[in-house]
């Protein structure tokens, strides 16, 4: 796969800054186990002398009295620890590190202890003697995820105290790796704004559209003359107009069907991202939806490439739980800006969703559906299995061809191949819609 | 990383210095066995702990699985880490050990190299659980030279006819020692300021 670029680090004061982030946690002191076991040789052995009478038992005692008596030094009451992340945003099986200095340990030993969160996971050592260590990781699966904690702890120089303070570490938003796609759909009739998608009016654009005979006001250069010569007249060349279109991704997030990784949450999120960066790539703007249980979160369509980060964003901030916004059949204009063209990445497992798609191409919008269900009801041997399946099946069928009656292309994506593949019968040539 | 491989092959081998020194610490104390229940009675707790505390210096690498849905061969296994890493079973190889010694009639050195050899599985355990480099003791040094005068000089005075043959009674002859003992440790510069 191609070299991703790196995410763009969040504003200052958002989640998970790149900076130094300063704390100073309070330490809490104990005897560490060494010292809790030479007390107990010193307890016995003297213990045993004085009760034996035998003084060889109290000389097995003085080495561990001679180390408890050690001088220790003064404990500080705190530290001071920066955290600071190598990147805020990564992706999926990216690595990333993390950083941390303590300052304020005075004559004792310092250790750094990284315990990492869910689904954070390290790629070198966890432990590090010194006041500076960096704990390189990586996170496996897209999503906000929690590094993890940080244990610091400090030892005298007799080793018979432990100071230890835990520390929380930043959170890091763990972007989905996107597909690949160099191509877009583009549609037939495209709104009257610039941009580079050839339209099919003549306009100032740079791909040639025909020739025409000459009228006060066309430009010099634009005459054609082998055609002015042949036909004995003036003839001028005329050009395509170059538009611009509005691409609404509508992300299907009711079902995650398939296993861990590829999904059909996983690979609806990477598809979008592919075709929301590929559409940006073209000057269009891309728009966001998010269908989930219990409402809609949606982004009006922008230009340039931080979208797709915005996209991702809330899509990582909506993870928690179910958003209570708008019905999918009562987003206003601005969500779905009349003649935009639809993407929509869905299992088409909820017939709610279907339903809405329907109603969508009801409303005139163009609209294509990349199927990303790859997974099915597990095989069983016994015949109500089977047909159970292939109910389930020809169920899955009906939808697929009800949705191509009303005019809605539905392409099948796996995940493993480049997006251009399936896209391609509606990427080599302008999607001709229905009104 | 050449560093990170020479940690790893000293915290190895203070892992198995802490194994052999306490099985080797419950053998001499055990050598020869008395023939009493109580003797096999320190002995096997001596051997137990000694066995578990090794266990648990070799299991200190291993991590646990901390999903909560776990199969019950991983539940079985979890819970058996937890045996082995929970207990002190340092302290009970001590104590038992001492226990098995104090069985056997008196005989001062073998007791004060039984002393010197649980301050140096104690130690090495102590290395091996914190990852530390034997240099780290290197401040202690003094100390435990100081200590090993100590123990050599209990285990003379243990030796001198008069101590075992006196008039007094076995305890107020066990308090002097301890009290000799208690003096030298205050008289010892254990409280000079750190160097660095």
């Amino acid at each position: 796969m191609a070299a991703q670029p790196r995410p763009p680090a969040p504003a200052r004061g958002t989640t998970g800054a790149t900076g130094g982030e300063r704390s100073a946690p309070q330490l809490h002191w104990q005897l560490s186990r060494h010292a809790r076991r030479l007390v107990t040789l010193a307890l016995a052995g003297l213990a045993i002398a004085l009760v034996s009478g035998r003084p060889e038992f109290a000389g097995v005692a003085a080495p561990a009295l001679l180390l408890l008596a050690a001088r220790r030094p003064a404990r500080p009451a705190r530290v001071g620890v920066e955290v600071w992340l190598g990147a805020a945003r990564a992706y999926e099986g990216e690595e990333d590190a993390v950083g941390v200095t303590v300052t304020g340990p005075g004559e004792h030993d310092t250790e750094l202890r990284l315990r990492p969160g869910t689904d954070i996971e390290p790629v070198n050592a966890v432990s590090v003697t010194g006041t500076r260590a960096r704990f390189g990781f990586t996170a496996p699966h897209w999503g906000r995820r929690r590094i993890g904690t940080l244990d610091v702890l400090l030892r005298d120089r007799w080793r018979l105290t432990e100071g230890r303070a835990t520390e929380r570490l930043p959170a890091l938003d763990c972007y989905p790796r996107p597909a690949q796609q160099q191509t877009t759909v583009v549609l037939s009739h495209l709104p009257n704004r610039l941009g580079e998608h050839a339209a099919r009016a003549p306009g100032d654009g740079a791909e040639f559209a025909g020739v025409r005979e000459y009228a006060p006001g066309d430009r010099q250069r634009r005459i054609n003359w082998p055609a002015s010569l042949r036909r004995g007249r003036l003839q001028v060349n005329t050009f395509a107009a170059e538009r611009s279109q509005d691409v609404v991704l509508l992300l299907d997030a009711t079902s995650d069907a398939g296993r861990p990784g590829m999904s059909a949450l996983d690979l609806a999120l990477r598809g979008a991202t592919a075709t929301a960066r590929a559409c940006l790539a073209a000057r269009d703007r891309v728009g966001f939806v998010s269908y989930r249980w219990g409402g809609v979160q949606w982004l009006p369509p922008r230009l340039g490439e931080r979208q797709v980060y915005r996209i991702i964003d809330s899509v990582l901030a909506g993870q928690g739980g179910a958003p209570a916004g708008d019905r999918l059949h009562r987003l206003p204009r601005a969500a779905l800006p009349p003649g935009a063209l639809i993407i929509a990445f869905s299992p088409l497992l909820d017939h709610v969703f279907v339903e809405a798609l329907r109603d969508l191409r009801e409303r005139s919008f163009a609209i294509l559906i990349v199927d990303v269900l790859n997974a099915g009801p597990g095989r069983g041997r016994s015949a109500v299995d089977r047909f159970t399946q292939r109910i389930w099946r020809m169920e899955q069928e009906a939808i697929r061809f009800s949705l191509r009656e009303l005019g809605i292309p539905v392409v099948h994506w796996d995940g493993e191949q480049s997006l251009d593949l399936p896209l391609a019968p509606y990427t080599r040539r302008v999607m001709v819609v229905r009104r | 990383m050449r560093r990170r491989g020479r940690a790893a092959r000293v915290t190895a081998l203070t892992a198995w210095a802490g194994g052999l020194l306490g099985g080797a610490c419950v053998a001499w104390s055990a050598a020869p066995l008395p023939g009493t229940r109580l003797a096999a009675l320190a002995l096997s707790l001596a051997v137990v702990c000694a066995v578990l505390g090794a266990l648990r210096l070799a299991l200190a690498g291993v991590a646990a699985p901390e999903d909560i849905f776990i199969s019950v061969p991983l539940r079985i296994w979890v819970g058996l880490l937890g045996v082995v890493r929970v207990p002190p079973w340092e302290e009970g190889t001590i104590v038992a050990t001492l226990w098995l010694e104090v069985q056997h009639p008196a005989r001062p050195w073998h007791t004060a190299v039984l002393g010197a050899a649980l301050i140096a599985y104690l130690l090495a355990v102590h290395l091996d659980e914190s990852r530390a480099l034997p240099r780290v003791l290197r401040p202690q040094a003094p100390l435990l030279a100081a200590g090993a005068c100590l123990l050599a000089a209990g285990a003379g005075a243990a030796m001198i006819p008069a101590v075992g043959t006196g008039g007094a009674p076995d305890w107020l002859r066990g308090l002097a020692a301890v009290a000799a003992v208690a003096a030298a440790v205050l008289v010892v510069p254990v409280s000079r300021p750190d160097p660095r």
